[in-house]
């Protein structure tokens, strides 16, 4: 019996001890609504965008926890910690939004921008591409013009070089044009062109001059009288004196070549005295264009 | 009795008439019937930025709070009434907050996709071209 009433009094004494605890009153919600201020107080953007939502939400914590303090009821402390925690919700919303505002701001701003810089670079190839065909009409108006231009050189040329090579009785041959410088134009027996001589040789040389890739073969000719050494030497010196004619005209002697055949391959027989003076000939043969002259077939 | 004497009953008539109104209306109606007024206009501000669609938990705890607010305003239980208000109010105002929030992400995310495949088709236009 006395055990018990001790029992009773200690038992008494721990509830009171319980009641006069400093222990805070909280309860789940109250919790929650600070955890969320300070998940709040840590997002650097409700401090830019939500600063007056944010105090709000404070103010509403701050009613909670006095409430709590002054060991309010618990549905009151969960009531007022209720309106805390969806005002510190509603600035975490307000920021999220301002934020994504501002996002979209300066999206715009970089959209505008890449929409500038897309038609700047479309301009500019656009540009380029006109100027690039332009050039290249300009460069084919240029070829074509040279293209006009050499046309109408090579057909002068080869106007003028027919007509040179008629007045000079050219005759087409398989190795190229031979024009005949007949015994006439030379001095008797001697290799000195005259004056109708050189004047053959003269245009000659224009047409050297007028076509550079053709070369000349000079070749000299006598009739059968006289000795064989003789004929064979006048040929030569009348080949030379001709080549040296055409090299004083300017014609490099390069493209100049030259022989004597002394009485072999006549144009004639050697019967009558104007036989023998077709065979006294020099014959010069103009190459074809670029092409080298074939030498004689052998004696027939 | 004279026209004095009859005035002045009924200006005592009318006293007693406002002082016995001032006597039953409770000094918590008016804040109460203004907390509720607040909260019903946080309620149609949230419904038309779009809460229903966007915050319906938010919104739909608004609504129920307003109406047991109604309720307790109807019972004369102004405090209670009060209360709710507040509560609906903080509803609402997150609600709407919330539909504020999802509307501008979602701008935000369109224009940031928009301003993606501008990029690409950009690159695109600028490879190209050689």
């Amino acid at each position: 019996m006395k055990l018990n009433f001790l029992k009773a009094i200690v038992l008494a004494a721990t509830v009171a001890l319980a009641a006069c605890s400093t222990v805070p009153t909280t309860t789940p919600t109250l919790d929650e609504a600070r955890a969320d201020f300070v998940a709040a107080n840590n997002n650097p953007q409700v401090a830019t965008y939500a600063p007056m939502e944010f105090k709000q939400a404070g103010e509403a914590l701050d009613r909670a926890n006095q409430a709590a303090a002054k060991r309010g009821s618990l549905d009151t402390i969960d009531r007022l910690a209720y309106v805390a925690k969806q005002r510190i919700a509603t600035a975490q919303e307000v920021a999220k939004s301002k934020a994504a505002e501002a996002e979209v701001a300066n999206a715009s701003r970089q959209r505008d921008r890449v929409q500038l810089e897309a038609r700047t670079a479309e301009a500019d190839r656009a540009r380029r591409d006109a100027s690039a065909a332009q050039a290249q009409a300009q460069d084919a108006q240029a070829q074509a013009a040279a293209a006009q231009q050499q046309a109408a050189q090579q057909a002068d040329r080869a106007s003028r070089l027919e007509a040179l090579l008629v007045e000079l009785h050219a005759q087409k041959t398989d190795r190229g044009m031979v024009v005949t410088i007949g015994d006439v134009l030379f001095a008797t027996d001697r290799a000195e062109l005259n004056a109708n001589g050189m004047a053959t040789v003269r245009k000659l040389a224009e047409i050297m001059m007028q076509n550079p890739d053709r070369t000349v073969m000079v070749e000299g000719f006598t009739d059968s009288t006289g000795s064989a050494a003789h004929n064979k030497d006048l040929s030569e010196r009348r080949a030379a004196s001709v080549a040296q004619a055409l090299a004083s005209l300017g014609v490099p002697r390069e493209r100049i070549g030259m022989r004597g055949y002394g009485e072999a391959f006549p144009v004639a027989s050697n019967d009558t005295a104007s036989n023998r003076q077709l065979n006294r000939r020099v014959e010069i043969v103009l190459s074809n264009e670029g092409a080298t002259i074939p030498p004689r077939a052998a004696q027939r | 009795m004279d026209t004095k004497s009859m005035n002045l009953l009924m200006r005592v008539g009318a006293a007693a008439a406002v002082l016995s109104l001032a006597a039953c209306a409770s000094p918590e109606k008016t804040p109460a019937t203004a907390a509720v007024a607040v909260s019903h206009n946080a309620v149609e501000n949230a419904v038309s930025a779009g809460a229903p669609e966007l915050a319906p938990a938010e919104i739909n705890a608004a609504r129920d709070k307003m109406m047991r607010a109604n309720q307790a305003l109807a019972a004369r239980d102004y405090k209670t009434a009060r209360e709710l208000a507040v509560q609906a109010q903080a509803d609402a105002k997150l609600a709407q907050s919330k539909a504020n929030s999802a509307k501008a992400t979602a701008a935000a995310d369109a224009l940031n996709e928009d301003l993606r495949v501008l990029r690409q088709e950009v690159d695109r236009a600028n490879s190209d071209q050689h």
